[in-house]
């Protein structure tokens, strides 16, 4: 079952919020300026894109973990937030998998 | 074993319970009983059905005849989308949690409400507004595009009231989204001391699945509504191909929601007939973790499948290839609880009560249901039989024969628990019998008339199908009889019925160990749990059944 | 009926179906989780649709997404991170029981929410100003220069023209004016610039199929289709920030009353449910923004800087 800390324990005191705070606010920092230099032509096609959702990605855990307490929480948390990304993937990647193979697909040059 | 600090006589109805606590009107529209909510929902719910059925019954007259002479087409159009909104989203998705699962979840696992009572509220309330503004756009004239809504007819053609019946739409979705929830939290948290997860009936394993369900699913729907609301006004273009949209995108959008949802409806009416199956065997269920794994299965696949509604729109091939193999995978859960439960019969003490007349019909007709779903399934066979009566065949035996008759079969087994009256066995199995006679003869020569090709959705067919399409109609008559003969006798048994006793059937579930009807705390004595499920040793402190002693052999 | 176990001290709070104050915070926690699980694919729709519309046409979306201030965006997400920030603060103090800190962060957070919405006025003001609100009539009506009144106009619209481009005797002909958005419409100007971009795709071969068919009638680079294109990017722009910006009022709403709970000392380290749950909401909308700035702001900014 989910197991909630004890009522005076406390896992995260403020000196560790605000260290979290400083990687949101340096990461958003960090993702806009990625998105003005062209890594496209640098890198390889989509490197841009990719960046930025790693940044995206990464922000959203700590938020998730550290802010949202899940990282205290018991499995059924941890499922359940896990669970709804599984799901929303689940749109993208079936939704996708019809638009990238049709005959004028995305894929097709 | 029971553990009784007042003296109370178990075989009459107790004189305070959750039906005379209070008689107020605003006591019923303002509790936070789940027995009183369900019992709202049970009246609303059974309106709305009644309303649909109306429906029915002037799509079945006009299709009487080979043309559109009762109603012309346009009116026609109308007719069949009413029906299909009222029946999908006002009856099937809400009927059996919200009324048999919200009266008896907490029942099942022994605690005293829901874990939020006020949402159990607001969701009724949000259903019934919802209900009066789709009805609100009937009464206006109503919706032509069929339940479906496709784009670019609901959004670029259609003159009906598409966007004020698909605020009603969004507004019971929500409504739908929180009973989900209140019974997901309330299964893990709320639980008796002893009821662990593999003690657990199989009805509550079935609901989580459900509830699984309509948390994920539900949102989809609603954000697609939005999109349609906002194509039809502001013409965004995301449906239209001219300015570069893509209509087959509502149609992705609107199924990963639908798909799903019909297992919101039938998963329910499963855990119903695991309940009917087990307990007139007085049996345990073969393979209870199967069973129970089963429903997650279900609700986890069922969310793959959503494209083989979509084989013929334009959808990618190989999507379509793709989506045809899972379709084959979903079925197999289903396939382990038809055989789960066919074993459970098995030298079982079965006894024909009606309950387990309406468990039987729903093996039958589940059976030809789920297996027509395959052929419609397999891509190559379903570009024949797509938009034709074959698909509407086979949906209704899956939501009329199998979800209707589950929630018949659970109104009649928990009647007495519910209202503390028992009805007469005899009209009971009367409409149990008319009801599966008059399904039959409705919808089964509605397969062979898809298979000859008559199209859905059309007021007039060719002349030859005429003599298939009476037989559907005259068993809609009879189907029609057996589905009112219950409003009647049940309605008849509040009044001059038997009183019921605690333990009508005399069964080991946890509901079945409280008054009837329950008090409104649920339980006289918290309950502690020390049995499995479905225990019908004789340790289990159970009276044997009078028919099964000597005595009266 | 009996009640065997009488509660003789009630811990603040807590309702009747529970048995006690924990089983009621982990209720309330899977509870709220729960409902944001359904908030996630409530967005999710959305961004399917981004993600569709985005993969088919990759050069519209980087030309509108040049559109939006990224600057704003930025300060926006930076913003809400600090609203975050408060919001666990206020968490933090409330199960600490330390009412007046608690109070000053429901404050702070609110006025960062406000601040966040504030910014995104000024945005949408800036689309409505440049006529990119994707709905007809919503965008500003502007007039552009009148032409001289001293002469008589040289052409009068073909309307005449078939009396030889002159009026007949008597008619009365009216002056014009250049409209440059008479009925508020969606305006789509920037044509030099997304010629360029389209054009640069075509050279580098990366353009996608249904691109090469969107933009394009006769080989020539047709305007108007381009502008349906960019006009999907902006719907899906304010479908998708006007849904967030919808929530984050209804989250200042919750704080309003969290407020109002805090002031008169109804949270404390046995009590702080209500606070965590308004939390985890607060921090979801943060989430959403986390993942709507770079999709939607930056993603195509390094055609065009």
């Amino acid at each position: 079952m989910s197991d909630k800390h004890e009522e005076h324990e406390l896992h995260m005191g403020i000196p560790q919020y605000l260290v979290i705070f400083t990687i949101l606010f340096v990461g958003t920092i960090i993702t806009y300026y990625v998105a003005l230099t062209d890594l496209d032509s640098r890198l390889f096609a989509g490197a841009n894109t990719l960046v930025a959702l790693l940044i995206a990605f990464f922000k959203m855990t700590c938020v998730v973990l550290y802010f949202m307490h899940v990282r205290w929480n018991g499995k059924l948390i941890w499922l359940t937030a896990a669970g709804s990304f599984v799901f929303l993937g689940i749109m993208f990647a079936f939704t996708m998998q019809d638009y990238l193979t049709r005959g004028a697909g995305i894929f097709t040059r | 074993m029971e553990k009784v600090l007042e003296v109370r006589d178990k075989t009459k109805t107790p004189e305070l319970n959750y039906l005379n606590n209070g008689y107020s009107v605003a006591s019923w529209l303002l509790t936070k009983d789940h027995k009183r909510i369900a019992m709202l929902y049970l009246a609303s719910v059974s309106f709305f059905f009644m309303l649909g059925g109306f429906f029915a019954a002037l799509i079945r007259l006009e299709l009487m005849t080979p043309n559109s002479d009762l109603l012309q087409a346009a009116s026609y159009n109308r007719v069949f989308t009413a029906h299909g909104i009222i029946m999908v989203f006002l009856f099937l998705i809400p009927a059996i949690p919200a009324t048999i699962g919200n009266f008896f979840v907490p029942l099942m696992i022994g605690a005293k409400d829901l874990a939020f009572p006020r949402i159990n509220l607001l969701s009724w309330y949000l259903y019934m507004a919802g209900g009066l503004v789709a009805a609100y756009a009937l009464l206006q004239g109503g919706v032509d595009t069929g339940w479906t809504f496709y784009a670019p007819y609901s959004t670029t053609f259609s003159n009906g009231w598409v966007v004020v019946t698909g605020l009603g739409a969004f507004i019971i979705g929500f409504s739908s989204i929180l009973t989900g929830l209140n019974f997901i939290v309330t299964i893990h948290t709320m639980r008796a001391p002893g009821m662990t997860w593999f003690r657990l009936p199989l009805f509550i394993w079935s609901h989580y699945a459900t509830s699984l369900i309509m948390i994920l699913g539900t949102p989809v729907i609603a954000i697609t509504i939005l999109l349609l609301a906002l194509e039809r006004i502001a013409k965004i273009g995301i449906f239209d191909p001219a300015i570069g949209g893509d209509p087959i995108l509502f149609q992705h959008l609107f199924w990963f929601y639908s798909h799903p949802a019909v297992y919101i409806m039938i998963l329910p009416s499963m855990g119903i007939i695991s309940e009917l199956i087990a307990n007139f065997s007085r049996k345990r269920i073969f393979g209870y973790e199967f069973v129970a794994f089963s429903s997650i299965a279900i609700a986890v696949i069922g969310f793959l499948v959503w494209g083989h509604h979509l084989f013929v729109s334009g959808q990618s091939i190989y999507a379509g290839l793709v989506f045809s193999i899972l379709t084959m995978i979903v079925a197999v859960p289903s396939a382990v609880k038809v055989f789960n439960w066919t074993a459970t019969l098995y030298k079982g003490s079965i006894s024909f009560d009606t309950p387990m007349l309406y468990a039987f019909s729903f093996l039958g007709l589940f059976l030809v249901g789920g297996l027509t779903g395959l052929f419609l399934g397999t891509a190559g066979m379903d570009i024949h039989l797509s938009d034709t009566y074959f698909i509407i065949a086979h949906f209704h035996y899956v939501m009329v024969g199998s979800t209707v008759i589950g929630y018949l079969g659970g109104i009649h087994y928990w009647w007495s628990k519910m209202t503390g009256k028992e009805y007469s066995e005899f009209w009971g199995k009367i409409s149990a019998m008319l009801v599966f006679i008059g399904f039959n003869l409705t919808f089964f020569p509605q397969f062979i008339l898809g298979y000859l090709g008559m199209p859905r959705r059309y007021a007039s067919y060719a002349e030859e199908l005429q003599v298939l399409n009476i037989f559907s109609t005259a068993g809609a008559g009879v189907l029609a009889i057996g589905m009112i003969m219950p409003v009647i006798y049940l309605t008849a048994s509040l009044f001059n019925g038997k009183d019921a006793g605690d333990n009508r059937w005399h069964l080991p579930g946890l509901e079945w160990r409280t008054s009837s009807p329950p008090p409104t705390e649920n339980f006289y004595e918290p309950p502690v749990v020390t049995w499995e499920a479905y225990d019908f040793s004789d340790e289990n402190g159970l009276e044997p059944r009078k028919e099964l002693t000597k005595e009266t052999v | 009926m009996s009640d065997t176990h009488a509660h003789d001290y009630h811990p603040p709070g807590l309702q009747h179906q529970f048995e006690d104050m924990k089983q009621q915070e982990e209720s309330n926690i899977i509870g709220m989780w729960m409902f944001l699980a359904q908030e996630i694919m409530f967005f999710g729709g959305l961004f399917t649709a981004y993600l569709i519309f985005r993969s088919k046409y990759p050069m519209a979306f980087a030309a509108g997404s040049n559109h939006l201030d990224a600057f704003l965006g930025g300060l926006n997400t930076l913003v809400l991170i600090v609203s975050s920030l408060t919001m666990a603060l206020t968490v933090y103090y409330a199960q600490k029981n330390n009412r007046n800190m608690q109070v000053i962060m429901i404050v702070l957070t609110m006025i960062f929410g406000t601040v966040f919405l504030g910014v995104k006025a000024v945005e949408y003001t800036d689309k409505y100003n440049h006529g990119l609100v994707p709905f007809a009539t919503w965008n500003k009506k502007t007039k552009g220069e009148a032409q001289a009144k001293t002469e008589a106009p040289k052409e009068v619209k073909n309307f005449f023209a078939s009396e030889g481009g002159k009026a007949p005797a008597g008619a009365k002909v009216e002056e014009k004016h250049d409209y440059i958005n008479p009925t508020g419409q969606f305006q789509w100007n920037s044509q030099g610039e997304s010629n360029e971009l389209i054009l640069e795709a075509q050279k580098g071969n990366f353009l996608t199929e249904d691109e090469k068919i969107g933009y394009f009638t006769n080989g020539e680079i047709d305007q108007k289709k381009f502008e349906g294109r960019v006009r999907i990017f902006f719907w899906i722009y304010f479908a998708m920030t006007g849904l967030h910006a919808l929530h984050m009022i209804i989250g200042l709403g919750l704080m309003l009353w969290l407020l109002i709970m805090a002031w008169r000392g109804t949270y404390s380290a046995q009590y702080y449910s209500p606070v965590e749950i308004s939390g985890l909401y607060w921090h979801f909308v943060d989430i959403v923004w986390i993942f709507l700035f770079p999709l939607l702001y930056l993603l195509g900014r390094h055609f065009i800087h």
